[in-house]
């Protein structure tokens, strides 16, 4: 995880710009690994004003609901899984499907993974689109599946 | 139980009919603004450092009028607020999916969420979310009957133009 919690400016990306020629099926993702923490926890419920106790009340979530520890939240999960896609597409690479299934629940402290691999490849309307199978895990336990699809330009376009 | 024979099983209906009346309806509507510093601050949550999220120039460079909100954000610029005293026991709002009640089925799971984006949005776009109930299923699975749940909600913008549309669904369990 590169980014603390200071908002603001982002180093310009020094990284080339992902074109579609440049991506092939089978291709892997780079996998994004995080242990998310209470404090990471914390803040995302508040961005996301979930009041459920069972991300931050451990008797809640023990006593009431049965789990070992607080619960790593979905949306964080579905996040966390976007965010290896956007990192991957660069600026100029957009998001245009996205799709995610709770499978398993995530403690803090755990390491996660977050991945993909493209299953295919078009050419639409003048723009490259990019068929990926995505899946946040936990080692070999498969929390998130799901797919997404990106649009990336074409060698040649500007941007 | 779940013995395989030809004859019909007695299942019992876990979807009552006030339930199933509002298969089509609308079940939650609202609007809110996308304000720059609240997706800066989910952003930073999920340890974003995306700078289109974040550098005007950045995002000016790559064919935008300024810098975006993260498409997985939109869900969120629609929150509304709830008194604490009305929250859930459990601590949540219950707002966003209407109210329906499965007394049989009380045991709920999210299911998945699938949205097509058709444009990011910027600071200042005001957008609106209406969530339908698609449709309410009994189905049968290997450990019983269960109830499939899905909605389908769309986000539109102060101009009337579709900014993204999401299939929502959920699972009761007796």
């Amino acid at each position: 995880m590169s980014a603390g919690m200071s908002t603001g400016t982002s180093p310009e990306t020094t990284a080339e710009q992902l074109h579609f020629e440049d991506v092939a099926v089978g291709e892997e993702l780079p996998v994004l690994e995080i242990v998310v923490d209470e404090t990471q926890m914390f803040f995302f419920s508040a961005a996301t004003y979930n009041g459920h106790r069972i991300h931050y009340d451990k008797e809640w979530a023990r006593d009431r609901e049965g789990y070992d520890d607080v619960l790593v939240q979905g949306p964080l999960q579905s996040a966390l899984l976007a965010r290896a896609v956007t990192d991957w597409i660069g600026g100029a690479g957009r998001l245009v499907g996205f799709s995610a299934q709770n499978r398993a629940v995530a403690f803090p402290g755990q390491t996660l993974s977050f991945g993909g691999r493209v299953t295919g490849t078009r050419v639409e309307e003048g723009r490259g689109l990019v068929e990926l199978e995505v899946a946040g895990r936990r080692g070999d336990d498969v929390l998130m599946p799901g797919s997404a699809t990106v649009s990336l330009p074409l060698r040649g376009d500007a941007g | 139980m779940t013995q395989q024979t030809q004859e019909p099983e007695q299942v019992p209906d876990l979807v009552p009919a006030e339930a199933a009346a509002q298969v089509g309806a609308v079940v939650a509507r609202a609007s809110g603004e996308v304000i720059r510093r609240d997706w800066q601050r989910w952003a930073v949550a999920v340890g974003e450092d995306n700078p289109l999220w974040f550098d005007t120039d950045h995002a000016r460079a790559h064919g935008f009028d300024d810098v975006v909100a993260p498409p997985l954000y939109l869900q969120y610029a629609v929150l509304g607020v709830t008194p604490l005293d009305r929250l859930r026991a459990d601590g949540s709002s219950g707002a966003s999916s209407g109210d329906l009640a499965f007394p049989d089925a009380p045991r709920r799971m999210a299911g998945g969420e699938s949205t097509t984006f058709h444009r990011y949005c910027g600071h200042g776009d005001v957008v609106t979310m209406e969530r339908r109930v698609e449709s309410i299923v009994q189905k049968q699975g290997r450990s019983g009957p269960f109830v499939l749940v899905t909605w389908r909600t769309t986000y539109t913008d102060q101009r009337d133009e579709l900014v993204a549309e999401a299939t929502t669904s959920m699972i009761a369990r007796p």
